[in-house]
């Protein structure tokens, strides 16, 4: 019942959180959101599982209820967690307190609503990383759109709208593929599956594939639904060509709001890649595997380069993020323990990296009121310790050994180089691996010009220290980054448990 | 002596068919809903006729709830048409067309 | 292992954890520390170096150490040689190459350190902890470079040095030229960084290990492959050693400011002196060629890679000396004097000269940061001003910095008896006689050769201009005068620049037949070594052959005679030409060549341009083509729509009336189409 606590206590503060008056908002949802930071702790300390959730894993935290019948089909409330999860979910609620601070600064109407709806998208976020059935996960699944669209449309730069819409619809339209597909599987599974369970139908999946359904065979079908299901997983990602929606939202969306969606929301996408794509379909991944790479080092070198073409501090991590989801396409594809498991750290590794840059972005831009890499110079005079940790993000986004970064990169690589599954895969990797010397290309030049040189501001605000709350959310994000860093078995150790199903058998 | 079912359909038609027209050509608000009544009853008519004609009283039970429907909808159609008229100090159909997009 | 009592090696990881703790102490409460977090530095690195001096007793003792301190993580291999796992782990090995470079590094970085005290603390420097801080991290980083036993650890350190080296150099970030020249450094550096992580993971994905030594080590590996001539990665094995080997090569060539990566170190000096000094010396720069020699073994393997690494190594060390002789700047010279003198090591090294290539990179440790810190000590004195031409006559005013920045021009520029003279002719030497038999080797010993005779040029010419002649600025006859913190590390460094040529006089050695090649002794394991590591199994590997000129006595003998004459002549001409009174402008009379040698032979613009002319605006091209093209989808899609539903909505009129029409004809459609469809006017 832990994960139903979870869930529930984020619900509830979000109500509590509703309706209390705007003053108090931010102290009490911080305080709120406490509760679930500690749960998923303790339930990290306390994990007893072992394997694949999806397939014939040791779940943990496991729980099941029957909930409705739709025709043949059964849908019962399932959660539960695995290796893979777990991570996932602790990611999430630390990251949701830790943007609840960063929102104390810049946030100044709405207090109430805004902290509600922050608390609402970490009880869903949970619920998409916890939920076992189709149906339970794709509620969850849509409802944080709901949430993260306000966030972004209401407290948002001067084209939120713009920006709200584009990523409402783009990934909406998204999930539309993405479920047709997934429809069209379970119809097409025939008599193997009777409920919705994820599991069931994994096991089916692995077991003999879908019969078919409107004419086509089985494995026309297996393919038509896993090209669907990629590209609608494809957008949320994102990966080039479908990332347009990303750098808007994120220069549009308040600090909190880019945390949460380059620290999490993104996750989402490469979650549900790893748990449908890759888990239930292994002879079309080897099927596609070379168009998949080829999209994933596109991905990472284009997003690099767009990254380096950028003057607006938000547009470079936004497309730096681009490029970042690239890698975990890459090891996702190699089907190796080390590429998968290492895609897998890459996604906790990429969210509190990439938090910890929109944290520091968002300090300077709390003080400066500009994003502009045009706009400012010798940031470091006025702020040394922000702009300390900024820095130090910065060089754990290229991949410095010893942060998080670099851990999750030289998986990858390492597990693709050497993949039996990917055709061409040493020229793959190496070709993705110079994504290293771009983004530090681009960053090195960001910095270079904002916070070195003589100190300079075009708007003319006053500028003082960072404040203690702002810099000691970075502190506690830079020491998880430091922490995977050195010792990357902290959870890489249950990532590969729960990997090892996945790449199971002779591949 | 007891009438055929067929012209009480005819009737029914015709008192539908009088309806109809006057909802397609009437523009005073109050004519149209005069006319929406016609309708309805042309409704209950048939409703009624073949109740009698399959000796079943549910069809003369729903005329009775069209009835009640229909008092309801005068109700609420005559509230719509004096705001129409307060708002446009006239009760034509085609000129409150500003809430369409 | 043995409790900590009873075996030395149980503190060698406290010699790389001092100066990290020095580096959270200094960051944390520098501030409020004495001499700002220059103290622990001062103490920790102190530390380190008795450590390593304990270290260097006991492998001298015969004993050596490697031991997994730590594992990082581990998994399933997948390797192409058929290792089912392999583990990730930081390790110590300690053996006589590490336990020599651990004392070369921590000593260099003690006196940097005190030096620094007079350098940086009575400059009145703001920021100093912050300084102190980043020295710390880089030692450290240093420090666990050189004792790391595999690959990947070994990479991890040496891009913290990396990082370490881009805070400091850009440390007077309120400038505009430092943060440029960190930036390039760093970015050089990460290409080719780039290069050596694609060989780590090659290497790790090849042979299922990353370690350097023992049974598990990649070497062992690798040559178990290339006698069961095995096909690895689609190449036969020996091939994708070479291939592997190369892309290593590629992180040294960046680190060690090898051809064409060097553009970064001229650049570098924007950082503060004492950081140059530590960099050239001890750490950033020597990583290189310390990773070179760590994994000798692994490029003796290949001739070809080692025939690359010594032209590369032949014309580098010419390419920079030519440079050097038309500097102004006094740190100008001695950068591109730095450049040059590793291409010396590498050109030792990839001759399969081990000994010769450490041997030199020892010295140059000492003579390199004597010059550096001879050089702070020159700019204290003219209150920061490194322009040659406004020196001169320093001489009398200054003799301690005068006599010690002379020994070291003598090691550097390779006189005998000191130190630089015995290396660097061993190097020469032993691309001879490998060069006799391949052409390739045979050029760059002549590069290497002709560079010694430049090398003499600007070294004598440094400092002539500097020390000799009359005061050619008013702060020259008037210098600010020097410390005890500046003096001490000068006279340390000194004695060692003039003495350490003498631990492996090889043509003395011969010509005696006196057993007085001590460093060879050292690293061919007369004391204690690991196994496999050692400079005759190395030399065994290695497939050169070698011819002498007469006997290998009256080579070596004509060899040394050459390299000296040589550098004679080079500082004799520099005499000619500086050591007057007021000496004129001579390389100016060069011409086209002044302009080609003052422009670093345009290395540095097609670079920039590269960056700046053709990746940018590539950049910006797909920055376009994402705004118009693939967003234009995006945003049509919607525009489309919007169109679409625009022209639909027209039908809504707001007239009720046209709704029941519409109601009306569409209810009588219907029963058309139904009635056509059930057959009513069949």
């Amino acid at each position: 019942m832990m994960i139903e606590a979870l869930i529930a206590v984020a619900l509830l503060g979000a109500l509590v959180t509703f309706v209390a008056p705007n003053r108090i908002a931010g102290k009490l949802a911080f305080a709120i959101s406490l509760v679930p930071a500690a749960i998923s702790l303790w339930l990290f300390t306390a994990f007893d599982g072992s394997g694949n959730a999806l397939l014939d894993g040791e779940l943990a935290f496991e729980s099941q209820t029957a909930w409705l019948e739709i025709g043949d089909y059964s849908v019962s409330w399932f959660v539960g967690l695995d290796g893979i999860s777990l991570p996932l979910v602790v990611l999430t609620t630390i990251l949701c307190t830790l943007a609840i601070v960063s929102s104390w600064t810049p946030i100044d109407e709405r207090e109430s609503q805004f902290y509600g709806l922050v608390l609402f998208i970490e009880a869903n976020l949970i619920g998409v990383f916890a939920a076992l059935d189709f149906f339970v996960w794709f509620i969850f699944w849509e409802a944080v759109l709901i949430p993260m669209y306000l966030l972004i449309g209401i407290w948002g730069g001067p084209r939120r709208k713009y920006a709200a819409i584009k990523f409402f619809v783009y990934t909406n339209v998204a999930s539309l593929v993405m479920f047709g597909s997934f429809i069209a599987l379970v119809f097409g599974l025939g008599d193997s599956v009777t409920s919705f369970a994820l599991p069931e139908i994994a096991t089916a999946m692995v077991n003999g594939g879908p019969e078919g359904l409107f004419g086509l065979g089985g494995t026309a079908l297996a393919s038509v639904v896993f090209v669907g299901m990629f590209l609608g997983f494809a957008v949320k990602v994102p990966v080039v060509p479908f990332h347009t929606w990303l750098p808007d939202a994120h220069v549009e969306a308040p600090t909190p709001a880019s945390i949460l969606l380059a620290g999490v929301l993104l996750k989402m996408g490469t979650y549900a890649l790893l748990r449908f794509n890759f888990t239930m379909f292994p002879d079309q991944v080897e099927l596609y595997a070379v168009p998949i790479a080829a999209i994933a080092v596109i991905s990472v070198i284009y997003g690099a380069m767009l990254a380096l073409a950028q003057t607006d501090l938000k547009r470079i991590v936004a497309y730096s993020s681009v490029s970042s989801m690239g890698y975990v396409i890459l090891g996702l594809v190699a089907s190796t323990q080390f590429g998968v498991g290492g895609a897998t750290f890459q996604m906790i590794s990429h969210g509190l990296i990439s938090g910890l840059m929109f944290m520091a972005v968002g300090v300077i831009y709390n003080a400066t009121h500009t994003r502009m890499v045009t706009d400012m110079s010798g940031m470091a005079d006025r702020m040394p310790i922000a702009v300390g940790i900024l820095i130090a993000g910065a060089f754990g986004y290229m991949g410095l050994p010893l942060m998080s970064g670099f851990a999750a990169e030289y998986f990858i690589f390492f597990g693709s180089f050497g993949s039996e599954l990917l055709a061409y895969s040493a020229l793959f990797t190496s070709v993705a691996m110079f994504g290293i010397v771009i983004v530090a290309g681009y960053l090195l030049f960001a910095l270079q010009r904002t916070v070195f040189g003589p100190y300079s501001l075009e708007t003319d605000y006053d500028v003082g220290r960072a404040p203690v709350h702002d810099v000691a959310s970075m502190v506690v994000l830079l020491g998880l980054i430091i922490a995977l860093g050195v010792a990357p078995d902290l959870i890489f150790d249950m990532i590969t448990d729960a990997i090892d199903p996945i790449i199971g058998g002779e591949r | 002596m007891t009438v055929d079912v067929q012209y009480y359909v005819l009737l029914s038609m015709a008192v539908f068919c009088i309806g109809l027209f006057g909802v397609l050509t009437r523009r005073n608000a109050l004519l149209f809903l005069m006319s929406v009544e016609l309708m309805l009853n042309a409704a209950n008519i048939n409703l009624i006729a073949f109740s009698f004609y399959h000796g079943n009283l549910t069809g003369q039970l729903f005329a009775l709830f069209t009835m009640a429907l229909a008092a309801a909808e005068v109700a609420v159609g005559l509230g719509i048409i004096l705001v129409l008229y307060r708002n446009f100090r006239d009760v034509d159909v085609t000129v409150p067309t500003t809430m369409r997009w | 292992m043995a409790g900590l009592a009873t075996d030395p090696f149980g503190f060698a990881p406290a010699i790389a954890v001092f100066p990290l703790v020095a580096f959270v102490v200094a960051l944390l409460f520098g501030e409020h520390l004495p001499k700002k977090g220059a103290l622990p530095g001062i103490i920790a690195t102190a530390g380190s170096l008795a450590i390593s001096l304990v270290m260097f007793v006991a492998v001298g003792g015969g004993k050596t150490h490697h031991a997994t301190l730590y594992e990082w993580t581990n998994g399933a291999a997948q390797s192409a040689t058929g290792v089912e796992t392999i583990a990730f782990s930081f390790g110590i090995l300690i053996d006589p190459l590490s336990a020599l470079m651990l004392v070369i590094v921590s000593l260099v970085a003690l006196l940097v350190h005190v030096f620094s005290l007079g350098y940086m603390n009575a400059e009145g420097e703001t920021g100093l902890p912050r300084y102190y801080a980043e020295l710390g991290l880089f030692t450290f980083s240093m420090l666990a470079f050189v004792f790391a036993d595999n690959l990947l650890m070994a990479f991890m350190f040496f891009e913290l040095v990396g990082l370490c080296s881009y805070l400091l150099i850009g440390f007077w970030f309120r400038t505009k030229s430092a943060p440029s020249a960190a930036k390039k450094a760093f970015l050089v550096t990460r290409f080719g960084d780039y290069f050596f992580l694609i060989g780590v993971v090659a290497i790790a994905a090849t042979f299922g290990t990353v370690g350097f030594a023992g049974e598990e080590s990649f070497v062992t590996a690798a040559e178990t492959a290339i006698d069961n001539e095995a096909t690895l990665f689609g190449f036969d094995a020996q091939t994708w050693v070479t291939i592997t080997g190369l892309l290593v090569l590629g992180g040294v060539l960046g680190k060690s400011a090898q051809f064409p990566f060097h553009t970064w170190l001229p650049d570098a000096m924007e950082g503060p002196t004492t950081v140059s000094a530590l960099i050239h010396a001890a750490t950033m720069v020597a990583a290189g060629v310390y990773l070179v020699a760590r994994m000798f073994g692994y490029y003796a393997l290949s001739p070809t890679a080692l025939a690359i690494i010594a032209f590369v190594g032949g014309f580098t060390a010419l390419f920079a000396a030519t440079m050097g002789v038309v500097k102004d700047d006094v740190k100008q010279v001695l950068a591109y004097s730095t450049i040059s003198q590793y291409g010396y090591m590498m050109l030792g090294l990839g001759v399969g000269g081990y000994v010769a290539g450490v041997f030199h990179l020892m010295n140059h440790a000492f003579f390199k940061a004597l010059l550096f810190l001879g050089a702070g000590a020159v700019i204290i004195l003219m209150h920061h001003e490194q322009d040659m031409w406004e020196m001169g006559g320093l001489k009398d005013k200054a003799p301690v910095t005068y006599y010690t920045f002379l020994a070291g021009a003598l090691a550097l520029a390779g006189i005998v008896p000191f130190s630089g003279f015995w290396s660097k002719d061993e190097v020469l030497f032993d691309a001879l006689i490998v060069g006799l038999e391949q052409p390739v080797i045979l050029a760059a010993y002549a590069m290497g050769l002709i560079a010694v005779f430049f090398t003499g040029v600007y070294t004598f010419r440094m400092v002539f201009l500097t020390f000799h002649g009359e005061p050619r600025s008013e702060t020259a006859e008037d210098p600010h005068p020097v410390g005890w913190a500046v003096k001490a590390p000068l006279i340390v460094l000194g004695v060692l620049a003039a003495l350490t040529g003498l631990v492996n006089m090889a043509p003395v050695a011969h010509v005696l037949g006196v057993d007085i090649t001590f460093l060879e002794f050292w690293l061919d394991g007369e004391y204690g070594a690991v196994e496999g590591l050692t400079y005759h199994e190395y030399s065994e590997t290695v497939a050169f052959g070698e011819s002498y000129v007469g006997s290998e006595t009256v080579t070596m003998l004509l060899s040394a005679g050459l390299s000296l004459g040589l550098a004679l002549a080079g500082a004799f001409t520099a005499h000619t030409l500086y050591n007057v009174p007021e000496p004129d402008r001579h390389m100016t009379k060069l011409g086209g060549a002044y302009g080609l040698l003052r422009r670093n032979y345009y290395q540095d613009e097609y670079q920039v341009w590269l960056a700046e002319g053709l990746t940018l605006p590539l950049a910006r091209a797909a920055d376009r083509f994402d705004q118009t093209v693939i967003d234009g989808v995006v945003n049509g899609t919607s525009t489309i729509s919007l169109f679409g539903s625009d022209r639909l909505k027209r039908i809504q009129t707001g007239i009720v009336t046209n709704y029941a029409a519409l109601l009306v004809g569409g209810f009588i459609g219907l029963l058309l189409v139904l009635g056509y469809i059930g057959g009513w006017f069949a």
